[in-house]
């Protein structure tokens, strides 16, 4: 479960959301939508733990019974996906993905070949050793989401993930992430402005709607 | 062309005595070089070591964060100060008589100043001090433009989501991507040190001098076997600066062939509070500028007091205006001559070139220095105004690219495409649009040219032939004599020049931009 509770953020001109109450199920795909600057990216910061300083906030989050926003962005078990793929570009494409890898997996061997699997699973065999920059759009996309739930996160955070992806790409990899969020089974909360992201049956909040009720 | 053209043959002139085997056999015995290279290599090392490493352990502890924004909003102020003005602050901060020892004094009841060497100390630490602090200033500088790119940003929400703390994500994910693209400032700031005149006069030892110093009384030696000892010295610093980037670079590609393979072990965050070290880092900028303000009003301070028995403004009345006034003309030229210069370069010339341009920025200045006197003295026009405008704009120039450039790249070309469909030619497009856009950093490169030519010192004396003085040479001349009033009030006046310069860049772009937000 992850819980917003009485979330209020506001900055020096305005208040951008109002006692917001909000709560995701195990495996629910949360859509939130609404025009540039509604403050979706500002929701999503804070949610991360990475509220612009020009923001304050009250309000509480609250993830599988654990009070999260007043832990610090890595305590707070919240998986992070943006558009662009940010896979490191110093280490090798299997490097990246043993990053994210719970130190659980000690011994280095069992680490890479967990790894190798994890790469086969995604019909990426072989690449461990590939630099990332020489791999294609879709191929960075899916490695960077392996990443992120390769941390084994209670939550996930997806930050227009399919935007920079072309049409054919862009239905693969969607199908692909929400096969994973399901396999996971944990809360998701997707921010798109692109209605054919939205999962079938998925709750959808348009954010200014939000607004209205709330403010 | 022009600027960097005639330094090529000149560099050549320069050079060439030292080629005579001759001449490195009597540099050989001279006897001074072996203690002068060590103190320039202590000094050089030392102050570059520490400045990265405070630079580095400033940016880990406060970024991100509130505290690095306003550390990064002070930054400006701090570089403004020139580096002579700051040896010479120093010098008065730290000196036996200075203000440190004035405030132990106070609690050791001490009535005479200690017998401790705490400045021009025989190995250049105090230099090499004065070093650390002034270029840390300008690492964060060039550290803060690249952690204002999204994506570097991004990485660190990226790593620290992954559940790693903000210093491992540093240490693993920003550093090892950071360091390649630091090390050209980095050895901006080395050469810096190993060729540094001015402040080695200050703060550094006396006999015998570093080398640079040696170089430049050697090269500015009537007599013609001085001055190829001096050819042959400089190309030791060329060899010197060589060989210590090779080294380094031998070291990175060593640290990337043995980077482990990721072990997924996260380390909560240190839950100790750091102290808070920008404070130390910036309180010495702000007391640099105060003591030297006070000894520029002070008529009576004698050892243990902190403050001035008696303050009065006789020193500034009775000042010598014209280093100021020689320098402000010279600042506005050689910036002024600069700035079509930069505009047409950024728009016009060739971008692989860049590279070339930076270069007098990362070898040290002395063997340039050398060469344009070189080249001056063949066409005889050494000593003249004219000489001395050229001789600045070798170093102005790409530090004004340099800082124009991020600006320039970042600017929306769409805008451009916009004025060519309707009609304007690419000239008339970027005098009606692109740099009216870019109007603020435009200024702002202007202030900073301003200042970097207050601040040259050995292009001035060189070139100049010794019948120009502007406030630095002044300033490093007097700290010979001792008279602080005097000196105090030419560092400060050293201060006060980029300073304005910079105020005024910020007031015209608000005036300019006062009915157009997105400009501002």
């Amino acid at each position: 479960m992850l819980n917003i509770k009485n979330l209020t953020i506001s900055n020096a001109e305005k208040n951008l959301f109002s006692d917001l109450s909000l709560a995701l199920n195990p495996g629910e795909v949360v859509t939130l939508t609404g025009v540039s600057g509604s403050g979706k990216s500002t929701l999503l910061n804070w949610v991360i733990g990475d509220l612009d300083p020009s923001f304050s906030a009250t309000g509480e989050l609250w993830l599988n019974q654990v009070r999260c926003d007043t832990l610090p962005v890595e305590a707070r078990r919240i998986g992070l996906l943006f558009q662009d793929d940010l896979l490191f570009p110093h280490l090798s494409v299997g490097q990246n993905l043993a990053f994210a890898l719970p130190a659980r997996f000690r011994d280095g061997k069992a680490r890479r070949q967990r790894v190798e699997q994890t790469l086969s699973n995604i019909g990426l065999d072989g690449f461990h050793d590939r630099d990332p920059a020489t791999l294609s759009g879709g191929q960075r996309a899916r490695v960077s989401l392996m990443r992120t739930l390769l941390a084994e996160p209670l939550a996930l955070l997806l930050d227009e993930p399919f935007s920079k992806l072309d049409a054919v790409l862009r239905t693969q990899f969607r199908a692909f992430v929400f096969e994973q969020i399901e396999h996971q089974n944990i809360p998701t909360l997707l921010v798109t402005h692109d209605p054919a992201d939205v999962p079938q049956g998925g709750r959808v909040i348009e954010i200014s709607d939000w607004q209205h009720i709330h403010v | 062309m022009l600027i960097f053209g005639p330094v090529l043959p000149g560099l050549y002139w320069a050079v060439n005595p030292a080629l005579d085997p001759a001449v490195w056999q009597s540099l050989w015995f001279d006897g001074q070089w072996a203690q002068a290279l060590r103190s320039t290599l202590v000094s050089s090392v030392i102050g570059t070591v520490l400045a990265c490493g405070m630079a580095a352990l400033l940016a880990t502890l406060h970024y991100p964060g509130q505290l690095w924004m306003s550390l990064q909003r002070r930054l400006p102020l701090l570089l403004s100060v020139p580096h002579a003005a700051f040896a010479l602050g120093l010098f008065f901060l730290i000196a036996p008589s200075g203000w440190l020892a004035r405030a132990v004094a106070h609690f050791a009841q001490w009535t005479s100043p200690p017998d401790w060497v705490t400045v021009q100390d025989p190995y250049g630490l105090s230099l090499a001090l004065a070093l650390a602090i002034k270029e840390s200033w300008f690492l964060l500088w060039v550290l803060a433009a690249v952690l204002g790119e999204q994506a570097v940003a991004r990485q660190m929400v990226m790593g620290r989501s992954l559940g790693y703390s903000r210093t491992q994500t540093w240490r693993l994910v920003l550093w090892p991507q950071l360091l390649p693209r630091l090390k050209w400032p980095v050895m901006a700031v080395f050469a810096y040190g190993l060729s540094v005149v001015d402040m080695a006069i200050i703060l550094g030892p006396g006999t015998p001098p570093t080398l640079a110093v040696l170089i430049w009384r050697w090269l500015t030696d009537p007599d013609p076997a001085l001055q190829a000892r001096g050819s042959a010295a400089s190309l030791i610093l060329l060899t010197v600066l060589l060989a210590c980037a090779l080294a380094v670079r031998g070291l990175a590609w060593l640290m990337k062939l043995h980077r482990p393979y990721p072990t997924g072990q996260r380390k909560p965050a240190a839950s100790r509070r750091w102290p808070r070290v920008r404070t130390p880092l910036f309180l010495v900028g702000y007391a640099v500028v105060a003591v030297l303000l006070l000894w520029s009003v002070a008529q009576e301070w004698f050892f243990p007091a902190l403050l001035p028995a008696a303050v009065s403004l006789e020193t500034w009345q009775q000042a010598d205006g014209a280093p100021f006034w020689t320098t402000l003309w010279l600042a506005v030229a050689a910036s002024l001559l600069c700035l079509p210069a930069v505009l047409v370069w950024l728009e016009w010339g060739p971008k692989r070139l860049n590279a070339l341009l930076y270069l007098p920025l990362i070898v040290p200045a002395l063997p340039l220095v050398a060469g344009q006197y070189a080249a001056l003295l063949h066409v005889q026009w050494d000593g003249t105004a004219v000489a001395l405008v050229w001789s600045h704009l070798l170093w102005v120039l790409p530090y004004m690219v340099l800082t124009l450039i991020g600006p320039y790249r970042a600017f929306d070309l769409r805008l451009m495409t916009s004025a060519r469909t309707l009609g304007y030619s690419p000239w008339k497009a970027c005098l009606a649009v692109k740099w009216p856009v870019l109007l603020r950093p435009i200024l702002a490169t202007l202030a900073l040219g301003f200042a970097v030519s207050v601040a040259q010192y050995l292009p001035t004396l060189f070139a100049g032939g010794g019948r120009f003085t502007t406030v630095t040479t002044e300033a490093v001349a007097l700290s010979a004599g001792g008279n602080r009033r005097v000196l105090a009030v030419q560092a400060l006046l050293q201060i006060a020049l980029p300073m304005a310069a910079f105020g005024l860049a910020a007031v015209a772009t608000h005036w300019l931009g006062r009915h157009r937000k997105g400009l501002r």
